[in-house]
């Protein structure tokens, strides 16, 4: 790398402090909602935290980590010096101040309306004023990216774009597009009314904005892991890409149908035609398939590093692989999760079936495995491969590195298998408590336990996540050799010109986006008397 | 735009086409209370378009809990005039609610009392929705800026004082938890102690007997001036011993007040 290691090291380091803060919330949260504890006597104080680890998990941990990932691939990808650093600089400070800002409103107690909002409920002004600057940082590095790869694309006319540049741009430019959603809502009509304003807000518009940002932003952090798994795995099991222009056809759907699909989480939102929630629906359908071509190509490519390594028959090839190699570990158990995940996925998104888990702690299962799950384990093994690029290091210690991957992955599954089963029986989420002596929820009490279990789990991998990078022992630069992506088992082949860009998708996105949201939005918005009072939070 | 660009094109029109149909023409035919006013209609509907579906039934003639829309700018304290003049005008009611707002019979306390709430309850006896002989009369007198000089008056005088709590086991479930299981939310979540809602009133120090007739009003169905039920749907599957143990809750008297002194200090 060239000039922007500090800067990428920057990016991370806050992103994983906050991590932990945010995993030790999540696991105090547990812990207060189980029988193992009292009832939690000030419920304020868990909502309190609830908002501090969703803001942190959803908005300060992918920003940043996509952001750094993003600075990272930019020199690494393009083989030169990123351009704009000193902007680079300014939109890190302000997701800095941004997080010091909502983090300082929510210990106030100032702020528990959950990361989601959630109007007419409406907290203090400076929580919100610190989202938007986050987002407002992150608009730089989206602005940034872009830049970056017209330039290195002026100077070389008709070159291909490299798949992690590729995939890195198409993610930035999903997260400018679906950030505007929750932006809007926020500068329209929530900071108005924290303001003092406006007295009333137009609660069902705001919901529909922010569906705009809900979905599509998921697959913002998830774009990070998909670059890591075309890119990344290959080349450190000691395979070969399947095939690149899967890659690119995965990062261009996901543009196109990631973005007009939120309204699948206003199911049971009345202000929304229900013509608009079947098709959200059957669009939601399609981002399966970008999500089944990946699973798919890098299966393959790990079978391609299987027979290399001299895997024989129709099986043989998975006992051959390098199961010491983390990355083969990591892969494997983001697959897994992955695989539970979507298939949890499929049942919200279908219009009927999300009626018997709407709401409940299911929801909650689902998007932690999908999270929490597949997409942060590839977080760690993105800083796990560019920690010596970037601090000049030797590799990091396999063995600790397995050990935490496997504690991350079996407390991810202890965690969230239970709360999908009580989520099909009913518990509703977003719970201070439940009541285990009451006949019909005792049945139930042990799933919290374990939950709690595997919170605890999650912690300590979390914490070895830490001591792993924190402890990497410095040595001489030169030593480290210079980085590489995978390289794919037909790479003389040129991608069609479409896929060499983004701005047909970039174009079919936007216009999509018209067609699912434009009439919806229009109708809440002119709807006469469609708002209602807020009901401010923590202001007496 | 090459073979790849245009196909994908095509395939994105024609999928979103197909959707469209099925979404909007297609489901809402299958669909008998969709499809009943026409074709045209079924799609207004499945678009999401207000209508009026239930004619006759619709919220016109469904009973009004009360006609006050609390407002957060309702809660914002007045001028000292407007303070000065509530002093005035209160004096009509020293006889039940005490002379600085602290009753001394079962009336309830009004010192330090939210201005909304006080607003608002005067505004349901006067447009009869909350019924009292006494009171309906009285407030019939008053007009809305007598209702906002009393509101700010009695909101600008100290609050009982009362046996302080720290919020731990030893309250009543009631107050501190609520009862999930029963959809009884925690008092403190809305009358102080959590948090704070408009239009909830400060409880500390009431009459143990005026909580007890409220609670029992409210759970009878009596007294029905809250909006959306809010409080009918707490009271409803309350007991009386409930009732009882929140009310002591709320009744409890400072040390200092329980010997002799009966006025704010």
């Amino acid at each position: 790398m060239f000039k922007a290691k500090r800067l990428v090291l920057a990016h991370f380091w806050v992103a994983f402090i906050a991590f932990f803060a945010a995993i030790l919330l999540g696991e105090w949260q547990m812990f207060l909602r189980s029988p193992l504890s009292e009832w939690i006597n000030n419920p304020e104080h868990y909502y309190r935290s609830v908002t501090a680890h969703g803001t942190v998990m959803a908005y300060v941990l992918p920003t940043l980590v996509a952001m750094g990932f993003g600075y990272a691939l930019a020199e690494l990808t393009l083989k030169r010096p990123l351009h704009g650093m000193r902007w680079a600089w300014a939109g890190f400070w302000l997701v800095i101040a941004g997080t010091v800002l909502a983090a300082l409103t929510m210990g106030l107690g100032k702020a528990s309306v959950l990361y989601t909002f959630y109007p007419p409920m409406i907290a203090s002004p400076m929580y919100y004023i610190g989202v938007v600057l986050v987002v407002a940082g992150s608009w730089i590095w989206v602005a940034l990216m872009s830049i970056n790869l017209h330039r290195w694309k002026k100077d070389n006319p008709g070159a291909t774009v490299p798949l992690a540049m590729y995939g890195n741009v198409a993610g930035a430019y999903l997260w400018a597009w679906t950030s505007i959603g929750a932006a809007s809502e926020l500068l329209l009509l929530v900071l108005p009314a924290s303001l003092g304003l406006t007295d009333t807000i137009n609660a069902g518009l705001a919901r529909v904005l922010f569906s705009w940002t809900l979905h599509a932003i998921v697959y913002f952090w998830l774009v990070p892991a998909y670059i890591a798994f075309y890119t990344l795995v290959p080349r450190a099991i000691g395979g070969r890409l399947y095939s690149d222009m899967m890659g690119r056809v995965a990062f261009a759907l996901f543009l196109v149908f990631s973005m007009p699909i939120g309204i699948h989480h206003l199911f049971a939102d009345p202000q929304v035609g229900a013509g608009f929630k079947f098709v959200h629906a059957a669009m939601t359908a399609m981002v399966s398939v970008p999500t089944l071509l990946t699973v798919f190509t890098i299966v393959a490519s790990v079978e391609i590093a299987g027979r290399l390594r001299g895997g024989q028959g129709l099986f043989g090839w998975i006992g051959a692989l390098p199961w010491q190699e983390p990355m083969m570990l990591a892969v494997t158990f983001s697959f897994i999760m992955l695989g539970f995940g979507g298939a949890g996925g499929l049942v919200n998104m279908s219009y009927q079936l999300n009626e018997t888990i709407h709401n409940t702690q299911w929801v909650t299962g689902h998007f932690h495995l999908i999270f929490a799950g597949a997409i942060v384990i590839m977080y760690f093994m993105v800083a796990y491969e560019l920690w010596p690029q970037l601090t000049g290091c030797a590799p990091l210690r396999a063995g600790l590195q397995r050990l935490q991957l496997w504690l991350w992955f079996a407390g991810m599954m202890v965690l969230t298998m239970p709360w999908h089963l009580v989520g099909l029986l009913g518990a509703p989420r977003r719970m201070a408590y439940y009541d285990y002596s009451h006949p019909d929820l005792h049945p139930q009490a042990w799933t919290v336990t374990m939950s709690t279990a595997g919170g605890l789990l999650l912690v300590l991998s979390a914490a070895l996540f830490i001591y792993i990078l924190a402890s990497a022992r410095r040595q001489d630069t030169a030593a480290v050799p210079a980085f590489t992506f995978s390289r794919s088992a037909h790479h003389e082949a040129r991608p069609p010109a479409a896929l060499n860009g983004l701005g047909l998708w970039v174009g079919m996105m936007i216009a999509l986006t018209v067609v699912n949201y434009g009439y919806p939005i229009a109708q809440l918005a002119l709807t006469p008397q469609a708002s209602v009072p807020v009901i401010p939070i923590g202001g007496r | 735009m090459d073979r790849v660009g245009k196909l994908s094109c095509i395939a994105l029109v024609g999928l979103t086409a197909v959707s469209f149909v099925v979404g909007f023409a297609l489901l809402p035919s299958a669909q008998a209370d969709f499809s009943a006013q026409g074709f045209w209609s079924a799609i207004c509907r499945a678009a999401g378009l207000p209508s009026r579906w239930a004619e006759g039934d619709g919220p016109a003639t469904a009973r009004v809990a009360t006609r006050v829309v609390l407002d957060p700018r309702m809660a914002r304290m007045d001028a000292p005039a407007a303070i000065g003049r509530g002093a005035t005008l209160a004096l009509n009611c020293t006889m039940c609610h005490g002379a600085l707002g602290m009753s001394r019979s079962d009336a309830p306390n009004l010192a330090g009392q939210y201005p909304e709430v006080v607003m608002k309850q005067l505004l349901d006896y006067r447009d009869g929705k909350r019924s009292s002989a006494i009171m309906e009369e009285l407030a019939r007198r008053l007009g809305d800026r007598d209702i906002a000089d009393l509101s700010a008056y009695y909101a600008s005088l100290p609050k009982a004082r009362t046996a302080p709590t720290t919020y731990d086991e030893t309250l009543p479930a009631l107050v501190r938890v609520g009862a999930p299981m029963r959809n009884i939310a925690p008092c403190i979540a809305c009358h102080g102690g959590v948090d704070q809602k408009l239009g909830a009133p400060w409880l500390e120090g009431m009459p143990k007997a005026y909580l007890i007739q409220q609670l029992q009003a409210f759970r009878s169905g009596a007294r029905a001036n809250d909006a959306h039920q809010l409080m009918r749907n707490m009271a409803r599957p309350m007991t009386d011993r409930e009732i009882s143990e929140v009310a002591d809750f709320y009744a409890r008297k400072a040390p200092s007040a329980l010997s002799g002194h009966n006025g704010p200090h």
